[in-house]
């Protein structure tokens, strides 16, 4: 494959010695091809960069109309919010807080299941259950999002979700405060927040599970020994020392699980019942930011309409800019940590 | 003070009891939570065999869709659509990935290479919606039509991240020696990257690669407004066409990609909100091969790694 | 090694031709037909050498795919795909030119005039929108001897449901005008379903709604703002109807063929003339008889006064650029597609059968008359 070039052979007669020199520089880049090389290198790095970029830009840019006659209004919390294509009097409240409550539930109860399954892989599972039980979890995450709401739409929500509901708003639902987030009834399909949240959390849990797992892996072997050398049980010694230990870490994978839910719009979609009402309760049907989104864009003739879709779009764009960075940041923090003890 | 050291030790021991039981306790609820996480896995897919393999047969694969009404008919229209748009998808995204991360891996800590780290990581958080929106405003709109061309675009942008950090990550694998030993023997460095690191870094890169498609191939919600859907959709339409027209291959390609698709979810999600009880038992055979092609690549890919790693070892 | 990057797009590839290979027999019996009345035009082209997109309304997106998959065996060289977005969504793709055609039943406002320059909206077929309910019978309730007659509103009650100003099933108002559903009508919420997406059926029902009565106050138009209450979204027509089969004790409106090839029950209403009408093709015809067409070739055909008159009525139009399409072989095709639609008597009759309405006689005319004003490059472009 090696090219022989002229360039080896430098006693050519004729010439000047310079003219020579250049000439033979050229062709060394050219023949070399690294120039080339480290160009394209160069632009498909820009090409990324400026893409994420560009979407920022766009919605930033393509909501100007909106963002300027709502102001902060837009996403002020209120009980009387209007989504009023007719008027053109746009508040997303009821989207904001039909995407946060609904990641709430899911981050509460994916975040004990999936730290579970990361205990139990990386300090339980005997080592030929091991692969295959990884292999199960990850695969959960590669379901297609709109299996789920197809299977939560006619199976989970009125075999799970209804009668749990029901069973939570007899139950729950009289307390005074707490009342107010289980007030029913729900409706009988079980179309409601509550079950959005609870398909939303079986979502997330392999991707919170896969990345504490990999976070208590990488926590050294001596801690664990450590401590079940002072006489810690095997708990103990999980719950005391490797937790702790690698808290960050859990934390940027929850936060990653959170974006995940946030960002998460045709299984809910199908879910959740796609309405604005204001109710607070979480066995009504909502709506949520991407789920508007996917329901009206298409629809959305009027210019301020559409825009107020792209603000949308750009609130869950920052939203989930803030929590890879919060996540990466914590999860690097981890790493570095291990890395600089194995060191010292 | 024999008997009260018997009672200290005796509670101790007592206390030493109830450390144990929780111990076990604690423990067989981390084996119970992880199965009770599996659960949906198996309700899901078991599921969707139940409701989706009676709809099974060689019509659903090899016909189009029948008005509502005529019994019939397949979705062979949402199977080409989704092979072609995945394909693109993956033709689009696998070279600039692939390249930004050979980037990414020899520049770590200059500014591009930073930038271009924390770029991967937003792009990977981006809800796939937005992506939607933002193809439609940079592609759809001044194309002037929905396309499954757009629609690919769309899945690449999705899929850049998974492929440039998978890649990045084996190609660090590679252990430096090799890249130093092609170097020195005076190799360029684009031939060291081409001939070196990447036949070392391959498996790795292929499962990210594989795996990144299994990710596009699910998605719907970034295809709502670029591929539109179209159910008279048909490859084999459009090529005899093409060639009785007499049209050039560029022409033909043109038109097979440059018009709205459909894909396998997009189909399951517009059959499943349809009220026609044909159409949802249909979404649930639709979702069945949708698993398929999916889990199939995930496992593909997998398998893929594992041998390697074995190989490896061994 | 590195074979293998391509072996698997390869596979994808050759799978998707083999498969399209052994289904086109099957999957487009035109394929290869003798062309009909156009005959002359389309032999000269390929089978499915021209394709057409449209898109837009829910409502008529049964009979166009119907109507569609006919054509093919009348002109084997188009293929035409039509998507049922809503007809916000069809209007704002012409506007955009992102389609060929659009479906709406919603009238284009003058802003959407000014910005789509030469836009044009033709009717094609007439449709009801009608009620659709679902009430299971309460707890320990016997089932009824004989079947319960299907429920009766009146205006000013549909009005109080969607209003959340009646809000149980077992209200007076509702109880009174059903007297045989007295014992069977539960002490449960109303759940109203609306549609979550811009549709010209909801701009056809508020505008009812607002004609009926003046304790509307959300206006009539494609999106509104519902008043709070009990209410659920959903959507498409699809989407109504499918949630309201899954909400107990839910009603929602939808276009009639939706109804009809789902069977399911619709509700009758007492219409301005104080009689009790059932959606059917002769109460349609009844109210388009009334209807009056603007210099646009649009009316508005609610809440009609004649005896027979359905109350929520409505055109769907198909809208197309009238001067500036540029692509004349496409712009030929779309309007000999529609000019076949409105004149065979089996397109006619399959629409009937699907629940719509072929327009009366006089307003064909009017409409083909029109459709032969449409140009391309200046020039006529049906002969």
């Amino acid at each position: 494959m090696i090219r022989k070039t002229q360039s080896f052979s430098p006693d050519k007669p004729g010439g000047s010695l310079t003219a020579e020199k250049t000439i033979q520089g050229i062709r060394q880049i050219f023949d070399h091809g690294d120039l080339a090389w480290r160009g394209l290198l160069l632009f498909a790095g820009f090409l990324v960069i400026v893409l994420t970029v560009s979407i920022g830009w766009m919605l930033w840019q393509s909501s100007v109309d909106a963002r300027s006659l709502f102001g902060w209004k837009f996403f002020t919390p209120t009980l009387d919010s209007h989504w009023d294509p007719v008027n053109n009097q746009f508040q997303a409240w009821p989207f904001i807080y039909g995407t946060l409550v609904t990641s709430l539930v899911a981050i509460l109860l994916a975040v004990p299941v999936s730290l579970g399954i990361a205990v139990f892989l990386t300090e339980l599972c005997p080592p030929w259950l091991r692969t295959p039980l990884n292999w199960l979890v990850e695969l959960l995450a590669a379901i297609p999002s709109v299996v789920y709401g197809l299977w939560g739409l006619f199976v989970f929500l009125p075999l799970v979700v209804a009668p749990l509901g029901e069973y939570l708003s007899a139950s729950l639902g009289t307390f005074p405060l707490l009342g107010t987030w289980f007030a029913g009834p729900i409706p009988l399909s079980g179309a409601s927040r509550l079950g959005a949240g609870l398909i939303l959390s079986i979502m997330i849990t392999p991707t919170i599970a896969a990345v504490s797992r990999d976070v208590l892996q990488a926590i050294p072997n001596s801690q664990r020994e450590a401590s079940l050398a002072l006489g810690s049980t095997q708990w103990e010694t999980i719950w005391q020392v490797l937790i702790p230990y690698g808290m960050s870490g859990i934390l940027g994978s929850v936060i990653l699980g959170l974006g995940r839910a946030l960002g998460e719009t045709m299984a809910v979609t199908m879910v959740i019942g796609n309405s604005t009402n204001s109710a607070i309760s979480l066995l009504k049907p909502g709506y949520t930011m991407a789920s508007v989104i996917a329901n009206e864009f298409a629809e959305a003739v009027t210019k301020l309409h559409s825009q107020a879709l792209l603000e949308v779009g750009l609130a869950l764009f920052v939203m989930t800019l803030i929590l890879n960075v919060m996540a990466r940041f914590l999860v690097w923090r981890v790493s570095s940590k291990i890395q600089q003890e194995a060191r010292g | 003070m024999t008997s009260s050291s018997g009672k200290i030790a005796l509670g101790s021991r007592r206390r030493l009891k109830n450390r144990k039981i929780s111990n076990f306790v604690m423990l067989f609820l981390t084996g119970l939570l992880t199965i009770l996480a599996l659960v949906p896995l198996f309700w899901i897919i078991g599921y969707v065999v139940y409701k989706g393999g009676p709809g099974l047969n060689l019509a659903f694969f090899t016909q189009l869709p029948r008005p509502v009404g005529i019994a019939g008919g397949g979705v062979l229209h949402a199977i080409e659509g989704t092979l072609i748009i995945t394909m693109l998808a993956a033709i689009f995204a696998v070279p600039p990935g692939v390249l930004a991360a050979f980037y990414a891996a020899r520049n770590p800590n200059t500014r591009l290479g930073i930038g271009l780290r924390f770029s991967t990581d937003v792009l990977a958080g981006v809800p796939s919606i937005v992506v939607g929106l933002f193809t439609y405003a940079f592609l759809v709109k001044p194309m002037g039509h929905y396309s499954g061309l757009a629609g690919a675009v769309a899945l690449a942008i999705l899929m850049l991240p998974t492929i440039i950090r998978t890649t990045e990550e084996m190609l660090k694998l590679v252990p430096q020696s090799l890249r130093e030993g092609s170097l020195a023997l005076g190799a360029p460095e684009w031939k060291t990257s081409m001939n070196v690191l990447l036949p070392a870094a391959f498996n790795g890169i292929m499962t990210g690669i594989l795996l990144s498609l299994a990710r596009g191939m699910g998605e719907t919600a970034p295809l709502l407004f670029t591929a539109l859907g179209n159910e008279r959709y048909d490859i084999r339409q459009i090529v005899t066409s093409s060639i009785q027209g007499k049209q050039g291959f560029f022409q033909m390609v043109t038109r097979i990609i440059n018009q709205p698709m459909d894909s396998l979810p997009l189909t399951l999600w517009k059959y499943a909100s349809q009220p026609y009880p044909e159409r949802v038992a249909q979404s649930w055979t639709v979702a069945l091969v949708l698993m398929f092609f999916v889990l199939f690549l995930n496992i593909a890919a997998r398998l893929w790694l594992e041998n390697r790693a074995r190989k490896l070892r061994g | 090694m590195r074979k293998n990057l391509f072996v698997i797009p390869a596979i994808l590839l050759v799978a998707s031709f083999i498969l399209s290979a052994c289904g086109a027999n099957t999957a487009s019996p035109a394929a290869g037909g003798v062309s009909g009345s156009n005959g002359t035009a389309s032999t000269l082209q390929a089978a499915g050498s021209v394709e057409i997109n449209g898109a837009g309304a829910t409502f008529p997106a049964p009979v166009y795919t119907d109507w569609a998959y006919s054509y093919q065996s009348v002109d084997p060289s188009v293929v035409i795909n039509y998507q049922g977005i809503g007809s916000g969504g069809g209007k704002k793709a012409i506007i955009d030119g992102t389609v060929d055609f659009a479906g709406s039943d919603s009238l284009l406002t003058p802003e959407e005039y000014a910005s789509g320059k030469d836009l044009g909206m033709f009717p094609t077929v007439a449709g009801a929108v009608v009620l659709i309910y679902n009430i299971p019978l309460a707890k320990g309730v016997a089932n009824p001897a004989t079947p319960l007659p299907v429920l009766v509103f009146d205006r000013q009650t549909l009005v109080g449901i969607y209003n959340s100003t009646i809000t149980q099933w077992n209200d007076p108002a509702i109880v009174a005008l059903n007297p045989a559903w007295k014992d069977y009508l539960p002490a449960a919420d109303i759940t109203t379903v609306h549609r979550s997406d811009g549709s010209g059926t909801t701009e056809i029902f508020t505008k009812a709604l607002t004609s009926f009565s003046t304790d509307w106050k959300a206006g009539g138009a494609a999106s509104i703002e519902w008043p709070k209450g009990n209410n659920v979204g959903g959507k498409g027509n699809a989407g109504v109807a499918a949630a309201v089969m899954s909400t107990p004790n839910s009603i929602g409106y939808v276009e009639i063929s939706y109804a009809i090839s789902n069977k399911l029950v619709f509700a009758s209403l007492i219409n301005k003339a104080g009689k009790t009408v059932v959606a059917s093709n002769e109460s349609v015809q009844a109210a388009m008889a009334e209807g009056k067409f603007s210099d646009k070739l649009t009316a508005t055909i609610v809440d009609g006064a004649s005896d027979g008159a359905y109350p929520i009525v409505g055109y769907t139009y198909l809208v197309l650029h009238t001067s500036s399409m540029t692509d004349c072989v496409k712009a030929q095709k779309i309007l000999e597609f529609f000019k076949w639609a409105e004149t065979d008597q089996n397109a006619s009759a399959r629409a009937v059968t699907l629940g719509y309405s072929a327009l009366p006689d006089s307003v064909k005319t009017i409409v083909l008359a029109k459709l032969a004003e449409v140009t391309c490059n200046g020039v006529p472009v049906l002969k």
